[in-house]
């Protein structure tokens, strides 16, 4: 979809007074559907629905041997798939470009001891570790990809479930592992501290927060940035735009305001979540 | 990752020597800092917001229609950047022209050998080099067309990407494709309450952990990089990449101390590139 001029600024003129074509103000959010636990193999999973973009994020566990560099942290990865059911420009290799910022982004966003302990997830220093694998599927775009795509790992991470292992023992070079029985016998992850991204546009004179597909294209710059407890974890500017350095301290400043408010809304939601009494009969 | 088989590829496990003697720098790093900043001063001698002396020259690849080499300390760096042409495997027109980057580090460049394949980090620089890039370059007046940008690290001793930036804003001038403004980068590293400007490798890797507050207490100090380009006269950001984690405060204080730091360079840039505009006359005129 491409805008023509008419359209363009129509966008701008709205943005200017603070009443977005679709009603928003400047520094408002579409509304957000969350469903949790709906992938029955993986650890954990959540998909999320951000108007028209629609993520779905799932966690996969292995054991693994941790690297020499650190040996009592676990790992994680992320993968994320630009489907070409998301948006047509996805086909071929078409969606590799984003998917490789995102995946990098996410990366560098969770590096951070304080954001994101590791250390957890450590079975046997040097030895064994698990490794989380989170998988993100793009299954439809409609803006806003980063700030989609953090929130849905968040939900994802908060629901994972660790096995719990009862010991470890090692059998010359051979580690065993013994895991509990019980498949409800977990261990839950730590994610309050874990990063939201934000993506912050500057469409005219103004940044908005949450820019559809359309008002992305109005954009003349965009930042993204990481937020984990009010501290900065990555910032990168997307887009071709360049923008003055008290505007950008300006973008980050609505930029950590609107991620804190984000993420205790996210928490609150997760907390009433996992509140909910499970059903079936293997309990 | 599909094998390469023309070049000699190391086996496929092994580990370099050198995390396990005393220099390896992720062991102890605790006790490094502590004891590196106690007396206020950086690893390297230097002031915090002092930058290395830079070596810059253009035209240093006879086949490309504009290069730069750009030498500061150890970190070194040639870009070539080749004319426009069209746009391989393209269908719709673009009315902007492309920008190709390729951000490598050589095989020798760092403690540890690198693959001749991009590994993600190298995809993540280019992806940087080439936003910090496009603010920078005039696009609109090659539609269709892409500019190749190379950018090989001979040898990585911190702050490579931000040396790539300046380098690549000098070629891209040399090859005469149509800029707004002068490009330079600068880097700077966050450990606690230090800030260091233009850290080199040792200081980079020391910026990238957190460490306790104090010894028994679960509280992270700050820690982070932050790489800043800006077109000088225009003062506009073009690009601004952090990691880590840093506070408000902390960035807003880097991006003044960045922003002083790359109108450092802006000078040796220009002078570079006036140097090699009037030689070129003078042999012109002698011919």
């Amino acid at each position: 979809m491409s805008l023509c001029e008419a359209e363009k600024t129509f966008i701008l003129h709205g943005v200017e007074e603070n009443f977005r074509n679709d009603g928003r103000e400047r520094s408002q959010y579409r509304p957000m559907e969350l469903e949790t636990n709906i992938v029955a193999h993986a650890f954990g999973s959540a998909r999320l629905r951000l108007a028209n973009t629609d993520v779905l994020v799932a966690v996969k566990i292995e054991v693994d041997v941790p690297t020499i560099d650190q040996p009592s942290e676990g790992k994680i990865e992320f993968f994320v798939d630009c489907s070409a059911n998301a948006t047509p420009d996805f086909e071929g290799r078409g969606g590799e470009d984003l998917a490789m910022e995102i995946m990098n982004s996410l990366t560098n966003a969770y590096k951070s001891t304080k954001a994101f302990n590791l250390s957890k997830l450590c079975i046997l220093k040097g030895r064994k570790c698990w490794k989380l694998m989170v998988d993100i599927l793009l299954l439809e775009c409609g803006g806003n990809l980063y700030d989609a795509v953090s929130l849905a790992v968040k939900a994802a991470l908060w629901h994972t479930e660790i096995p719990r292992v009862l010991s470890v023992n090692l059998d010359g070079n051979n580690v065993e592992l013994e895991v509990s029985e019980k498949i409800h016998d977990c261990i839950k992850l730590d994610v309050t501290s874990a990063p939201i991204m934000v993506t912050i546009s500057k469409i005219g004179e103004h940044c908005v927060v949450d820019p559809s597909s359309a008002e992305e294209q109005c954009a003349t710059a965009a930042v993204v940035v990481a937020i984990s407890q009010n501290r900065f974890t990555t910032i990168l500017q997307t887009g071709s735009g360049s923008l003055h350095p008290n505007t950008l301290i300006e973008s980050l400043t609505l930029g950590s305001q609107i991620a804190s408010q984000l993420d205790t809304a996210l928490i609150e939601v997760l907390q009433q979540k996992s509140g909910e009494k499970p059903i079936g009969f293997l309990l | 990752m599909p094998n390469d088989n023309r070049r000699i590829n190391g086996p496929e496990n092994t580990l370099s020597y050198r995390l396990f003697s005393n220099s390896n720098p992720h062991s102890n790093v605790q006790k490094k800092i502590k004891d590196i900043f106690k007396n206020n001063t950086r690893p390297s001698e230097r002031n915090f917001s002092e930058q290395r002396k830079i070596f810059l020259k253009c035209g240093v690849v006879s086949q490309a229609k504009g290069s730069a080499y750009f030498e500061v300390d150890n970190t070194k760096v040639i870009v070539s950047v080749y004319d426009p042409r069209e746009i391989p495997k393209k269908t719709d027109y673009s009315l902007k022209g492309e920008l190709y980057c390729v951000f490598k580090f050589a095989p020798f460049s760092c403690p540890t050998r690198r693959g001749y394949q991009q590994d993600a980090e190298e995809k993540q620089n280019s992806a940087i080099l080439k936003r910090a890039l496009e603010s920078a370059v005039c696009r609109h007046k090659f539609p269709n067309f892409q500019v190749d940008v190379y950018v090989l690290v001979l040898e990585n001793d911190g702050s490579a990407l931000s040396a790539a930036i300046t380098a690549a804003g000098v070629a891209l001038a040399q090859a005469g494709i149509p800029m707004y403004d002068t490009i330079t980068a600068a880097t700077l590293g966050v450990q606690g309450s230090h800030k260091i400007v233009d850290p080199n490798l040792e200081e980079e890797t020391l910026c990238n952990v957190a460490v306790y507050k104090n010894e028994g207490e679960k509280k992270y100090e700050s820690h982070g990089i932050i790489i800043l380009s800006m077109l000088s006269t225009h003062e506009q950001v073009s690009e601004l990449y952090q990691t880590g984690n840093l506070s408000l405060d902390t960035i807003n204080a880097a991006i003044n101390i960045l922003s002083k730091a790359t109108k450092e360079i802006v000078p040796l840039v220009e002078k570079c590139l006036v140097n090699h505009v009037t030689k070129n006359l003078k042999t012109d005129v002698e011919d």
